[in-house]
């Protein structure tokens, strides 16, 4: 198994220990070897982007050329960290001028965007260097089938061209635990992080008609991959008691969550007691 | 039916007649030399960008009118709209257009001239504050949580010094400094 670059940006680590601890046992696990990345922050967000778009550039390439000091493949358990980096790395990788930009300003530190380490989904690298086939063989405890709803989140799958990243990945990874995938009309639709903080009426819409979609359609729990989409269908599920006066209770589980659970490893070792929707239930679907 | 009654009143119409001399013919290669207008000028108004947009019911003007509005050379009434700060960023318009037009990449494009313009909801400020004093969006506080899963306390190898160092040095730094 090759070495990687994590690259944890800051939401994971300041919110969400459970799905970075869940992720880092899930990989070590598969023998993914994991170095944190030195020296680096914040991606900046899509916010950066629309405000500055050289500033969110520098940034991003700044983390890249970091990642191309030993050239190992960058990781993140984040689909905005994901789509900042991808974003920039296809940017610069088609257009020479930016890379001349940025590399000016990037020396100042000794640092220089070569395009060498490329920046990943933890969930591709995981469905891709390690494989369906050898998760399967460590998943000694798998569910029972239950109906697990899936929402990749916009930034790792849009825009294709940018992301290459294919919506096939979780459901594979998820049928792979043991659950059945539930299919549900919204599944594309946007979970409303990004609109939170302009205007958090059409972010809580978003949020409940995403929730609604998956529980009409018989999902029992639901799974993310980045901390923004986990924020908002988890953490707002409470906050639509008083809204819309509806409650879904739906528990809302970091994949490795699911992945670590099914691999033998207790409730304490996911995390579990920090999901906002009691998450507890899955565990009476776990195989003895 | 009341057409007759209304003979001498404004003729029914559905919006307002754009005034051609407020209009700015070089906005639309303005954004066609940005990052990703390269295919705007493809655009044929057929609105599956607005059909595929889940909150375009909101918007007073959809995403192919906002498109055509770039093209027609709108600049003041696009860079002053709310809808480009509503934008999701979902990108589901921009995967589904049949021309190729990169519509959710040119709204950040039309957000970034906005920016320059010091057009920027408060509250996105704020961010930008957040980024270029703390180097991050969100800081660790309850850092007993990570020592129970096992984790360090603080993120290893985090350094905030080359985020700010760099913001200050673009429109971030001009965004956030040019105040009080």
């Amino acid at each position: 198994m090759p070495t990687y670059n994590l690259y944890m940006g800051c939401s994971v680590p300041a919110n969400y220990p459970n799905y970075e601890a869940a992720m880092i046992k899930v990989a070590e696990a598969f023998g993914m070897d994991f170095d944190y990345m030195e020296g680096v922050a914040c991606c900046g967000s899509p916010n950066l982007r629309a405000i500055d778009h050289m500033g969110w550039l520098t940034v991003n390439a700044r983390t890249l050329a970091i990642g191309d000091k030993n050239g190992h493949d960058i990781v993140t358990p984040c689909n905005g960290c994901f789509a900042s980096l991808k974003d920039a790395y296809h940017l610069l990788k088609h257009d020479k001028e930016y890379v001349q930009k940025v590399n000016k300003i990037l020396k100042k530190e000794g640092l220089e965007f070569k395009g060498a380490a490329k920046p990943r989904h933890f969930v591709e690298a995981l469905y891709t260097d390690v494989g369906i086939d050898e998760i399967k063989k460590k998943v000694t405890k798998p569910l029972d089938g239950v109906g697990i709803a899936i929402h990749y989140g916009c930034h790792v799958t849009r825009p294709h061209d940018v992301t290459e990243f294919d919506p096939v990945i979780l459901q594979e990874l998820v049928q792979a635990t043991g659950a059945t995938v539930i299919d549900y009309p919204l599944w594309k639709q946007c979970c409303g992080a990004t609109v939170l903080p302009v205007n958090e009426g059409i972010a809580i819409r978003l949020a409940r008609d995403k929730l609604k979609s998956m529980k009409d359609a018989g999902a029992v729990f639901v799974t993310v991959v980045c901390p923004a989409c986990g924020n908002q269908l988890d953490l707002q599920q409470l906050g639509l008691k008083e809204s819309y006066g509806e409650e879904y209770n739906l528990p809302v589980l970091f994949y490795p969550q699911i992945l670590g659970l099914t691999m033998g490893l207790d409730e304490d070792a996911v995390g579990l007691s920090m999901n906002r929707v009691a998450a507890g239930p899955i565990l009476n679907h776990l195989a003895e | 039916m009341t057409e007759t009654d209304d003979k001498a009143g404004q003729p029914a119409i559905l919006i307002d007649p754009i005034d051609m001399s407020k209009l700015d013919s070089g906005f639309r290669s303005e954004i066609k030399n940005m990052p990703d207008g390269d295919e705007i000028n493809a655009c044929f108004a057929c609105s599956t960008c607005t059909a595929a947009c889940p909150i375009a019911n909101v918007w007073k003007y959809k995403p192919h009118q906002l498109i055509r509005m770039i093209l027609l050379g709108m600049r003041e009434e696009v860079l002053s709209s709310e809808e480009i700060w509503l934008c999701l960023t979902c990108f589901q318009c921009q995967e589904r257009c049949p021309q190729k037009v990169r519509v959710t990449d040119i709204f950040f494009d039309c957000k970034n001239l906005a920016a320059e313009e010091g057009k920027i909801p408060e509250n996105i400020k704020g961010l930008a504050r957040e980024l270029v004093e703390n180097g991050q969006l969100y800081q660790v506080t309850a850092d007993w949580e990570r020592e129970d899963m096992g984790l360090e306390p603080e993120v290893p190898g985090l350094s905030t010094d080359g985020i700010k160092a760099i913001l200050k040095g673009t429109r971030t730094g001009k965004i956030t400094g040019g105040e009080e």
